[in-house]
């Protein structure tokens, strides 16, 4: 029992960092609290990611040049889920950057940021 | 609530899931080992990211520099006030 | 040539992608030139689609290898026949929709016109990229790209359209992470992302707990993306106030690449029996097609706006397609292919039609058509064309889809479904009859101008010809579709349904 908890629970941990943001993202009414939410969910995602490509006693994927000698790719760690990672996180700042843009244009109309005075100011 | 459901069906997932670490994972002994192994061969870089990124994924990140511009330009759609306007808003 | 030929899948997604980057140039320089260049870079869009339909009939699925490389360790784009269909009607709607948009956005946007359609195209660059590729991390990337232009597109509407729009990010984020992390389960399970390779990895991984949560988180972040019943609360604010030209644009084509990619999921990588007799995701799916359908006919009863009625109409296209595949049997997945493309065609025109409404008298709610069929008629007989085809009457193509539709439900009895579906088209009939009402209720109309301060005519003023023109072109599509259907679904959908049901 005790082994099986110590090997997984590094995934456990990002999936709590995931509920937290999670949650932000839809319980809270200010809008400035969704984004962070939001930022929070997405760079746990990648976080979780990234731990899949752990290996135990490996080192970071740069081959030094052995000349002629043959590479063991165990002793490397797995560089595919940082590649997809890189992306990820150039995607998760874009997506931030356009929600912010929208929410200074939100701003700009009804002067204020939380959601149920807006959705006030819009029913009146 | 919802983040209580959904929180249970991730760990739900973990239970099978490899240990940490562990180098024989199908993660790592699926498509990787090639990488890695062949990377000075076939691209003559070291860094196996740099060759994965930009040689064997390279269409990965003709899309990610696309969703930069993609980001850029709609900032630039979202805020650009009138030019009657004092400030140009970008 | 031929080899210009050969690399056409590729062509697709490329063309509008440096063509977006090369209109903010050309814009930045001079205004006028934006719109025709853009039509030339859709039109060698549509032509390279085209010519990969008429590769894939001729010699069965394309296997088209990025950078050379073999899968899985390079991106593979697949081509068969499903895709082949979607694709060429995907951008031949864009195309239309760009024909249309010139007009529509020099009265909404007028000094934003080049970055407009620098978005525009880096949108269709994102639908056709989903459509096409292989690979489940490039379907991510491609994914994000169309969102990330949709949500920007969408926000520069009018009044109530930036917090539609920030609905719309956090619903969709949610969902493409959704997606994202059902690719990372998967992933740690089986250490590929191509497709194909997915295929023959995940039979023996059946019984694995990773792999079924992976399946529901596929399922959910894709059912948020394509406005599935409880998950669709982004789309009507969305769509209904953002500019009349990317309402046109979006609202056909979103959501149906995201019932393309639910197929795409369900039955190519996770193979037919797994969803049908392990998880029973099926059944549950038939369920919620059933409750959107209801759902959205009896919303669309209650609304007031023209543009709000449509949107929830889709809720329930959306409704018949998932239903649809939820039955699980050939006939009904031939239609819910099939329903693809007729709503494609169906919501293109009535969108149209708003934005023409909208471009002529400035609203888009149901008292603007008062005395249509007199002022505009052409616009009133393309609309009255998307009404029939939407309502379901021969020979426009929406018969023939819902016919394979209910056919699939009563061979798989599941009355519910049967039974919503006919129910539908009642609603539809009544809404649509509402509108044409007004349209055609003159009479009244002349009476109260004679007796006005100034006595004025109803006045003959009819839309731009570059707005109508596509309009046509899309109701002949739909009477052309119909006529044909038995040769569309013989000679393609036959084979894009997927084996082993």
């Amino acid at each position: 029992m005790l082994d099986f908890i110590i090997s997984k629970y590094n995934y456990w941990i990002y999936i709590i960092l995931m509920m937290m943001g999670f949650y932000g993202m839809i319980a809270k009414k200010n809008l400035i609290k969704k984004v962070i939410g939001m930022n929070i969910f997405q760079t746990a995602i990648i976080l979780y990611f990234i731990s899949t490509a752990a290996k135990k006693g490996a080192t970071i994927p740069i081959v030094e040049h052995g000349h002629g000698e043959a590479v063991h790719a165990i002793e490397y760690v797995n560089p595919l889920p940082h590649v997809l990672m890189l992306t990820a996180i150039v995607v998760m700042v874009s997506t931030l950057g356009v929600a912010l843009a929208i929410l200074i244009m939100i701003y700009r109309r009804y002067n204020t940021l939380e959601e149920d005075e807006i959705l006030q100011v819009k029913g009146k | 609530m919802i983040v209580m459901i959904v929180g249970a069906m991730l760990i739900y997932g973990t239970l099978d899931m490899p240990k940490w670490a562990d180098p024989n994972a199908p993660a790592a002994l699926h498509v990787s080992p090639r990488y890695i192994e062949k990377t000075l061969e076939e691209t003559a870089t070291p860094n196996v990211v740099t060759s994965v990124l930009a040689d064997y994924r390279g269409y990965d990140t003709l899309g990610e520099t696309s969703v930069i511009f993609t980001a850029g330009i709609s900032c630039i759609l979202l805020l650009r006030k009138k030019k009657r306007e004092n400030s140009g808003g970008r | 040539m031929e080899r210009i030929i050969s690399h056409s899948p590729v062509l697709i997604v490329v063309i509008p992608l440096i063509s977006a980057f090369l209109t903010l140039v050309i814009g930045l320089w001079k205004k006028r030139l934006c719109y025709p260049f853009v039509i030339i870079a859709l039109s060698l869009s549509l032509f390279s689609c085209i010519v990969t339909l008429n590769t894939v009939m001729k010699s069965g699925t394309i296997h088209y290898y990025l950078g050379n490389w073999d899968p899985p360790w390079g991106i593979e784009y697949v081509v068969d026949h499903l895709n082949a269909l979607v694709l060429v009607f995907v951008s031949f709607i864009s195309l239309m929709v760009a024909i249309y948009s010139k007009e529509s956005i020099e009265q909404e946007i007028p000094e934003k016109v080049t970055f407009f359609y620098t978005v525009f195209l880096l949108q269709v660059t994102g639908l056709l990229g989903i459509v096409v590729t292989g690979d489940m991390f490039n379907l991510y990337v491609f994914l994000e790209i169309a969102s990330l232009a949709g949500y920007a597109l969408i926000a520069i509407g009018e009044d109530g359209a930036p917090l539609a729009s920030f609905r719309y990010v956090v619903m969709g984020t949610i969902g493409a992470c959704f997606y994202l992390l059902g690719v990372g389960y998967l992933y740690i399970m089986t250490g590929s992302l191509n497709m194909a390779d997915l295929t023959h990895l995940l039979p023996n991984l059946y019984h694995s707990k990773v792999i079924m949560v992976a399946f529901v988180f596929f399922i959910v972040g894709v059912a948020i993306k394509m406005a599935l019943f409880p998950l669709h609360a982004w789309l009507p604010d969305a769509y209904t106030h953002a500019p009349s030209a990317v309402s046109a644009l979006l609202a056909p084509l979103m959501t149906k690449v995201g019932v393309y990619v639910l197929i795409r999921i369900l039955f190519t990588v996770f193979r037919p029996e797994f969803p049908i007799k392990i998880l029973h995701a099926t059944d549950i799916m038939a369920w919620f097609g059933t409750f959107a359908i209801l759902f959205g006919g009896i919303m669309a009863l209650s609304q007031t706006d023209f543009k709000r009625m449509l949107c929830y109409i889709i809720v329930a296209e959306i409704g018949y397609m998932v239903g649809g595949i939820g039955m699980a049997n050939a006939t009904a997945i031939k239609g819910a292919i099939f329903h693809i493309i007729n709503d494609m065609f169906m919501a293109a025109c009535l969108f149209l039609i708003a934005g023409i409404v909208m471009h002529e008298t400035g609203g888009h709610d149901i008292s603007d058509f008062t005395g249509m069929f007199r002022r505009m008629p052409f616009t009133a007989a393309i609309f009255t064309i998307g009404a029939l085809a939407v309502i379901g009457v021969p020979p426009t193509c929406g018969f023939f889809s819902k016919w394979y539709l209910l056919l699939g439900g009563i061979q798989a009895r599941h009355w519910g479904f049967v039974m919503a579906l006919l129910l539908c088209t009642l609603i539809n009939v009544a809404l649509f009859f509402r509108v044409i009402d007004k349209g055609l209720y003159v009479h009244a109309l002349e009476h109260k101008l004679e007796h006005a301060s100034e006595p004025k005519e109803l006045q003959f003023h009819e839309a731009p010809l570059s707005m109508l023109i596509p309009g046509f072109i899309i109701a002949i599509a739909i009477f052309l579709i119909g006529i044909f259907n038995q040769a569309i679904l013989k000679n393609i959908i036959e084979f894009a349904v997927p084996s082993g049901l």
